[in-house]
């Protein structure tokens, strides 16, 4: 890990709801984290707990219910929810007040306040959705004018043949630079190697299609990086002009990665990546994920079930449960010292290649109605010891701090 | 031990348009009962395909080259498709790999659920009652010959009295057992709403609050709730009408409910652990008995009981079903001894060399004769081995006739391809072509293989004979009495639709599936991969099956569903003492399950061993290579992954298949398959590094550091 406290990614209060009204499934529920250049962070939890709808509400492929994510510091998702349910709640309490207030004069005090307050609110839902839908065009605005400011004073200068040449030079980098996007800096690894390749596609159209997508016409170009691609992932040249069936898992994972890391990215999302994988292939696909990290010195959003790969892959994880983050911590710390009961439960379930030792395994039961009583204090996450956040309320604060202090 | 399954030598390839696939080469392996057998490997390493070939669903190209499995007395490779229904997801179920291909999109979870249930209940029954009155029948001839053709028909009326009674005794079970599940199933709910209630987050309250009531009326019965049969209904009453309060258990208010519920906890927790009556003495008592039953407590009344059915009738019967049993064993010994004489004779012609086909075939003949004349019919575990012998004999004999011509014609196509690469590398050309090597099937060994057969039964026989005076003939009649009451029992419970509903629903609840009720009338796309998965084995749990196949089934769940259905199964094979076969290419998942471990590679079995063999003390580099390329919670140095991919099957490697990816290869890896090398009474492994001229080679350090930290935590645990 590089020590770097820059942060790449920041999530803050992430809700993703699905369905409406009365059916509402709260898939992600206020999750809040933030991943450092350099770092890999894992995201475990059991299956339908939203780690997946995590990676998927960072890459945009859902619209987020409510909350924010800001890569390199410009806001990519803004979700609204939040702010149409405090128009809605403030309305309400205000309504209450007004009708038991006495005098006109007060009520109208209140009528005021409210409407100040709902106008704040309308303004930065009007902000929200404007970042929601355009942060890509700020961007792309952005990237043309370093392009313009690169080129114009050059044009000036140069004549003749050089000119022309610099004339093409610059239209085809102004016409990339307006197709950028700033969302394909952040790169997604699907779980299922078969799935998640088209079977009518060579694999050299699968690797450069996002390549073209973003402008590219130059077929040299193309097929130089794609073969670049190709070797680096520990394929060779030959294989570009393959179809996906005609290869093994491990393989096609590989051509997975390779379709990710064509575009440059500084963020890649690995959604199990290795969950689908054979053990031998499994550890193929992680030592190259951690040689190209050290090479590209990329960020990875390392999302799996499987604890023992996580502990060793990952800097920092993030356990989630029932769409809540529940514990935060870098890995050795997580594992050595687990304070939610969840978290010692997931632990306690890995399986470990030792007979002796799993015949006296006991799995410890995580039954929330138990362990907790949130009737009246609502937990949250709390930093515990640096760098350790779990989420408990007021008295479970105090018996944890109590606890690590002894 | 009692062997459940034997392979043998199982050689599986597949036809394709490139070539012939070799998919299974020569496995062996057996499985004894209650234990676990996880085969180990890569995928392609013919592991799924071995499970296929035991339940006889390989895909339509496969050849089944050679080999024998050998289950309950019959070869599974040469029985028909209708023999085959019987056993297949009856006797040996399996759990799938992708839960999503092995159930029925368009048919809802409840009905295929309950499927095999009702039909196994139709077939069962049926099977149940042959089975009853074929054995007593059997056992009624056989005391009538042990006593001479004396007192056949005082006899007779003992065994017509036995199978009236017994019917009386499950009525009467069949009632208590009603009443009993019912209190034991509101136990449970019980003790789940009442903690739910006290907490105010009872889901679904309203209508399990109901269900509860019901469950406690139905408990009402003489042996399970007695005295307090008007309590029970009279509060059953009151929570049905309070039950509404839960719909808004935030506000309302619950003591009243919650303290009804919890007496009814009370009562029936009781009941539970009330001891039961005997319902065999006292079935036989309703029927024969003349007095009036005595009011006593249940200890005291199922004392006096046994003493009224012992002193009128079992004591008498068991004597004499002791004496049939024991007049079968002794006619089948001498049966057994002719057996012995009768092979030893007829050995030579399995001796000479070539055979003599004619010769062959009628001792086989005479032999299948008289090893059928000689089972005890009254063993009700079958004789795997000599009810196989036969047919695996003729099996032999066959392939012995069929090779002793391919291996002319091969041969003689290797001699011709072989001359033809020859001229061609003679007038100095490129070749252009591959010279297969010529498949030739070693006579000698098939000859020999024979003889083990013959000699393997006799050996068998002979420590029969030999440990004759041990046999314990009282427990062999309690056991027969045992089997008897047992395939009684399966003709009185009949499996109706709404019992069937009952027991899935139980099924669902036991694999982990929230709300089941709900769940049972919905389609399997409505359920996460987790969730199918559980579908899947309660489906295969929902038959009650012998062995049960699982070919990777935790391998798309995550860690806590995965330890939870490891448990699931664990916990059935303690509870069913069934068999199971473990697919698994995740080792860590095997320590946990696997009493033993096969590790194959390119259809081979590279090395078998119990699980401590194989994680403490492997042998081979594939099982070495394996356990380096998963990462455990102390691993942080590089992983050492296998270079490479399988050999192509459609021309498997000459030598170890797995030396090309082997760094600890020798030369004569390449060259000759190694024999499995004995290591301890447990352990082998087909490797040349176990060869006593082979130079000393270490395990990577990856595993010696593994192991040494494991023993550390052991140590530390120890203490």
């Amino acid at each position: 890990m590089q020590n770097n406290e820059e942060v790449l990614l920041k999530v803050e209060h992430l809700c993703q709801y699905f369905g409406s009204g009365q059916f509402v499934t709260k898939a992600v529920d206020d999750v809040s984290f933030d991943i450092k250049k350099g770092e890999v962070f894992g995201l475990v939890g059991e299956s339908g707990c939203g780690k997946t709808t995590t990676g998927r509400s960072i890459i945009r492929l859902y619209d987020i219910t409510s909350g924010n994510v800001y890569f390199k510091g410009i806001r990519t998702c803004a979700g609204t929810g939040a702010y149409r349910k405090n128009i809605l709640e403030a309305k309400k309490e205000y309504k209450a007040k007004i009708d038991a207030a006495s005098d006109a004069a007060e009520k109208d005090r209140l009528k005021k306040e409210l409407d100040a307050y709902v106008a704040e609110q309308k303004k930065e839902l009007k902000v929200a959705s404007y970042d929601q839908k355009n942060c890509d065009k700020d961007y792309q605005l952005q990237q043309a004018a370093a392009v313009k400011a690169k080129y114009l004073p050059l044009l000036e200068k140069a004549s003749g043949a050089e000119k022309a040449q610099l004339q093409a030079q610059y239209k085809d980098e102004l016409r990339k630079a307006k197709k950028t996007r700033l969302t394909t800096q952040i790169q997604m690894i699907f779980q299922d190697p078969i799935a998640s390749l088209d079977p009518r596609m060579t694999v050299r159209e699968i690797i450069a299609e996002g390549l073209v997508i973003q402008g590219e016409r130059n077929q040299e170009v193309i097929d130089k990086k794609v073969y670049e691609m190709l070797e680096l992932v520990g394929l060779v040249r030959e294989h570009a002009g393959r179809y996906p069936h005609e290869f093994s898992g491990g393989q096609r994972q590989r051509i997975g990665v390779a379709r990710a890391i064509i575009m440059n990215p500084d963020l890649i999302i690995a959604d199990e990546p290795v969950s689908a994988l054979d053990v031998s292939i499994q550890a193929q696909v992680i030592n190259l994920l951690n040689e190209l990290r050290e090479k590209f010195g990329l960020t990875i959003l390392f999302i799996a079930h499987d604890l023992s790969v996580v502990k060793y892959f990952s800097d920092r994880i993030g356990v989630m449960y029932f769409g809540k983050m529940v514990e935060l911590a870098s890995s050795d710390e997580l594992f050595a010292h687990p304070l939610h009961p969840y978290t010692r439960s997931l632990l306690s379930a890995i399986p470990l290649p030792d007979p002796e030792y799993e015949k006296k395994r006991k799995r410890i039961v995580y039954n929330p109605l138990a362990e907790h009583d949130y009737s009246v204090d609502k937990p949250s996450l709390r930093e515990v010891s640096p760098g350790h956040f779990v989420q408990c309320n007021e008295a479970e604060y105090q018996e944890i701090l109590k606890q690590l202090n002894k | 031990m009692e062997k459940k399954l034997q392979v043998n030598n199982l050689t599986v390839s597949f036809r394709t348009t490139d070539g012939k696939v070799q998919a299974v080469r020569g496995i062996n392996f057996d499985l004894n009962k209650g234990e676990t057998l996880a085969i180990v490997g890569e995928s392609g390493s013919g592991k799924s395909v071995t499970s296929k070939a035991i339940l006889g669903i390989l895909a339509g190209n496969s050849i089944i080259e050679d080999g024998e499995i050998i289950y309950d007395g019959k070869n599974l490779l040469r029985i028909s498709e209708d023999e085959f229904h019987a056993i297949r997801g009856d006797k040996i179920a399996m759990i799938f790999q992708d839960p999503m291909s092995s159930l029925n999109p368009i048919i809802k979870i409840g009905r295929q659920l309950t499927e095999a249930m009702i039909l196994k209940g139709k077939v069962r029954q049926r099977e149940s009652r042959k089975n009853f009155n074929t054995y007593l029948k059997l056992l009624e001839e056989q005391m009538i010959a042990a006593n001479g053709g004396q007192r056949a028909a005082e006899l007779k009326a003992k065994c017509k009295n036995f199978d009236k009674f017994e019917y009386k005794h499950l009525e009467l079970e069949g009632a208590y057992n009603k009443a009993f599940e019912a209190a034991q199933d509101a136990v449970f709910e019980l003790e789940a709403l009442i903690f739910e209630i006290s907490k105010k987050a009872a889901k679904d309250g309203v209508f399990r609050a109901r269900k509860v009531a019901d469950l406690a009326v139905d408990a009402i019965h003489e042996y399970v709730v007695k005295e307090e049969a008007e309590e029970i209904r009279i509060l059953a009453k009151q929570i049905k009408s309070e039950a509404k309060l839960l719909n808004k258990q935030e506000t309302a208010d619950l003591t009243s409910l919650s303290s009804n519920l919890t007496r009814v906890n009370e009562i029936l927790t009781a009941a539970v652990n009330k001891t039961a009556p005997n319902f065999f003495a006292l079935g036989y008592f309703y029927t024969f008995g003349k007095e009036q039953l005595p009011n006593l407590p249940v200890d005291e009344l199922n004392k006096f009981l046994r003493k009224y059915l012992d002193d009128n009738f079992m004591l008498d019967f068991i004597a004499d079903a002791k004496k049939a049993i024991q007049f079968s064993a002794e006619a089948s010994y001498n049966e057994k001894k002719e057996v012995i004489e009768f092979l030893k004779k007829y050995r030579p012609v399995f001796e000479k060399n070539p055979l003599d086909k004619k010769e062959c075939l009628s001792a086989q003949k005479a032999f299948a004769k008289e090893v059928a004349e000689s089972v005890d019919k009254m063993e009700i575990v079958k004789d795997s081995l000599a009810f196989a012998f036969a047919s695996i004999l003729e099996a032999e004999i066959e392939k012995y006739y069929k090779a002793v011509v391919n291996n002319a014609k091969e041969e003689a196509r290797y001699a011709k391809q072989k001359a033809a690469y020859d001229a061609k590398v003679a007038k100095g050309k490129t070749p252009g072509m591959e010279v297969v090597p010529a498949s030739i099937l070693d006579l000698e060994q098939v000859r020999g293989n024979m003889l083990r057969q013959i000699d393997r039964l006799i050996e068998h026989y002979e420590t029969k004979i030999a440990n004759k005076d041990q046999r314990d003939y009282d427990a062999e009649t309690v056991a027969v009495i045992d089997y008897l009451k047992a395939n009684a029992s399966g003709v009185v419970n009949k499996v109706t639709k709404s019992m069937a509903k009952k027991k899935a629903i139980k099924l669902m609840e036991e694999v982990g599936i929230a709300e089941p009720r709900k769940r049972y009338n919905q389609y399997p796309f409505e359920f996460s991969g987790g969730m199918r998965q559980r579908i899947v084995i309660a489906i295969a749990l929902a038959a009650d099956p012998d062995i049960l196949i699982c070919d990777e089934p935790t391998t798309a769940l995550d860690v806590t569903i995965q330890a939870q259905i490891l448990e699931l199964i664990n916990k059935l094979k303690a509870e069913r003492h069934i068999s199971v076969i473990f697919i698994t290419h995740d080792l860590g998942v095997v320590a946990n399950m696997a009493d033993r471990i096969a590790v194959m590679y390119a259809g081979k079995i590279v090395e078998m061993g119990t699980a401590e063999d194989i994680f403490y003390d492997a042998a081979h580099p594939y099982t070495w290579a394996l356990l380096s390329s998963m990462p455990d919670l102390d691993t942080n140095e590089k992983l050492d992954a296998i270079p490479g991919t399988p050999p192509n099957m459609i021309y498997p490697p000459v030598g170890d298949a797995f030396a090309a990816r082997n760094k600890y290869a020798m030369k004569i890896d390449f060259e000759r398959q190694p024999p499995m090398f004995q290591i301890s009474d447990t352990h082998f492994a087909a490797t040349w590094l176990r060869h006593p001229d082979a130079p000393k080679v270490e395990p990577p350090k990856s595993i010696t550091d593994r192991i040494a930290r494991m023993k550390e935590r052991g140590a530390k645990d120890a203490e």
